[in-house]
C-alpha cells in the first residue's frame, strides 16, 4: 500500500499529565491485547470455522463411505463437498490472513517460504504415495481409506510439529502433535471408520485450541 | 519506589501505546506507519514525533522505501526497546505492588 507520509511533518506534542502508575499498568495491558488481537493469526473464530469445515469435509466422506463391504472409496459428491469446505476454509483463512498481516514487514519473505513448502510437499507426498500404492496393488481400504484420511495429519502435523519447535512455538506445537495422534490412532477404525474418527478427533483438537487461545487472551 | 524509577521515555501515554503494540510483532518484524497511526489513533504529525524521540533514544528503527506517492514508511521496535519496555513493565509492576 503507498503513503505518502512526509517524515519531516512535526507537530506539536502532547506529552500529558502525569501518567499514574495504575492508569499506565491498564493501559499497557489494554495495548498489548489489543495489538495480539490485530496480529494474532489465526483467531478463534478462525480456528472454529476451520474445526467446522474439517468436521463437515470428512463428515461427509464418511457419509459416504459407511456400511462399505468391500470397501470402495467416497462418491464424487463427497468428494466435491469434502473440496468445497476445504475451500470455505482456505478462504476464510486468507481473508484473515490479510487482515492481520496488513501493513505488517516480515523479517523475511523466505521464512514465510520456510513454513509453507515442508507442509505442501508432505501434503502433496501423501497423494503421491497413494498413486504408488494403488500402482502396487494395494487395496482401495489403504489407498482410498486409511492412507488419505489419517495419512495428511500425520506428514504433515509431523512437519508443522518440527518447524513449531524450533521457534518454541508451543501452542502450534500441540496442535501439531495431537493430530499426529489423532491421525495414527484413528487408523484403528478402519477404512471407512477412520474418516469419522479422523473428522471428530481433528474437530476437537482445534476446539480446543481456540479455547485455549480465548483462555490466553483473557489471562 | 517512585515514579522516577520508571523511564521517561515510555511513560507516556502515546509513547506507551507505540512501544506496547510494536512489542506485539515478532523480532524483526516492522509495521508500516499507516497502520500503526490506525492501531494507535495518533495524527500523523503527532505519530512522527513521537517515533522521533523513540528513534532517538535507540527504541525504534524506521525505514523509509520506494519515492513520491509509492514510498511507505515502516516502523520496528529494536532490541533495546523490548529490553527497555521489559524493564518499564517490572518497574510498573513493583511500583504498584508498593502502593
Amino acid at each position: 500500500m503507498g503513503e505518502n507520509t512526509d517524515v519531516n511533518e512535526t507537530g506539536a506534542v502532547d506529552e500529558g499529565s502525569e501518567l499514574d502508575p495504575r492508569t499506565a499498568a491498564t493501559l499497557l495491558e489494554q495495548t498489548k491485547r489489543r495489538a495480539q488481537r490485530q496480529f494474532e493469526f489465526p483467531s478463534p473464530l478462525l480456528t472454529l470455522i476451520q474445526a467446522g469445515a474439517v468436521l463437515a469435509a470428512y463428515g461427509a466422506i464418511w457419509l459416504s463411505v459407511r456400511g462399505q463391504n468391500p470397501y470402495s472409496g467416497p462418491s464424487y459428491a463427497a468428494l466435491a463437498a469434502l473440496y468445497a469446505f476445504v475451500a470455505v476454509a482456505a478462504i476464510a483463512a486468507t481473508w484473515e490472513g490479510r487482515r492481520a498481516s496488513a501493513g505488517v514487514i516480515r523479517r523475511s519473505s523466505r521464512q514465510q517460504w520456510g513454513r509453507a513448502i515442508p507442509l505442501v510437499s508432505a501434503f502433496l507426498a501423501v497423494y503421491v504415495l497413494m498413486g504408488a500404492l494403488r500402482y502396487d496393488g494395494f487395496s482401495h481400504a489403504i489407498v482410498y481409506g486409511i492412507l488419505p484420511a489419517a495419512g495428511p495429519l500425520i506428514v504433515v502435523g509431523a512437519a508443522m510439529a518440527g518447524y513449531a519447535a524450533a521457534r518454541e512455538e508451543w501452542q502450534v506445537l500441540g496442535v501439531a502433535v495431537a493430530a499426529i495422534a489423532v491421525g495414527a490412532g484413528s487408523a484403528f477404525a478402519g477404512p471407512a471408520g477412520v474418516w469419522g474418527v479422523a473428522g471428530v478427533g481433528l474437530c476437537a483438537v482445534l476446539v480446543c485450541r481456540a479455547i485455549a487461545q480465548i483462555w490466553l487472551r483473557r489471562a | 519506589m517512585t515514579t522516577d524509577a520508571l523511564d521517561p521515555l515510555i511513560h507516556v501515554p502515546a509513547r506507551l501505546r507505540i512501544v506496547a503494540t510494536l512489542a506485539a510483532l515478532p523480532d524483526g518484524d516492522a509495521l508500516s506507519f499507516t497502520r500503526l497511526q490506525k492501531l494507535i489513533g495518533l495524527t500523523p504529525g503527532n505519530l512522527i514525533t513521537h517515533l522521533r524521540k523513540l528513534e532517538h533514544a535507540g527504541y525504534v528503527s524506521t525505514e523509509k522505501n520506494g519515492s513520491g506517492v509509492a514510498s511507505h514508511t515502516s516502523v520496528a521496535l529494536n532490541n533495546r526497546g523490548r529490553a527497555a519496555l521489559d524493564t518499564y513493565t517490572a518497574a510498573l509492576r513493583d511500583l504498584i505492588a508498593g502502593l
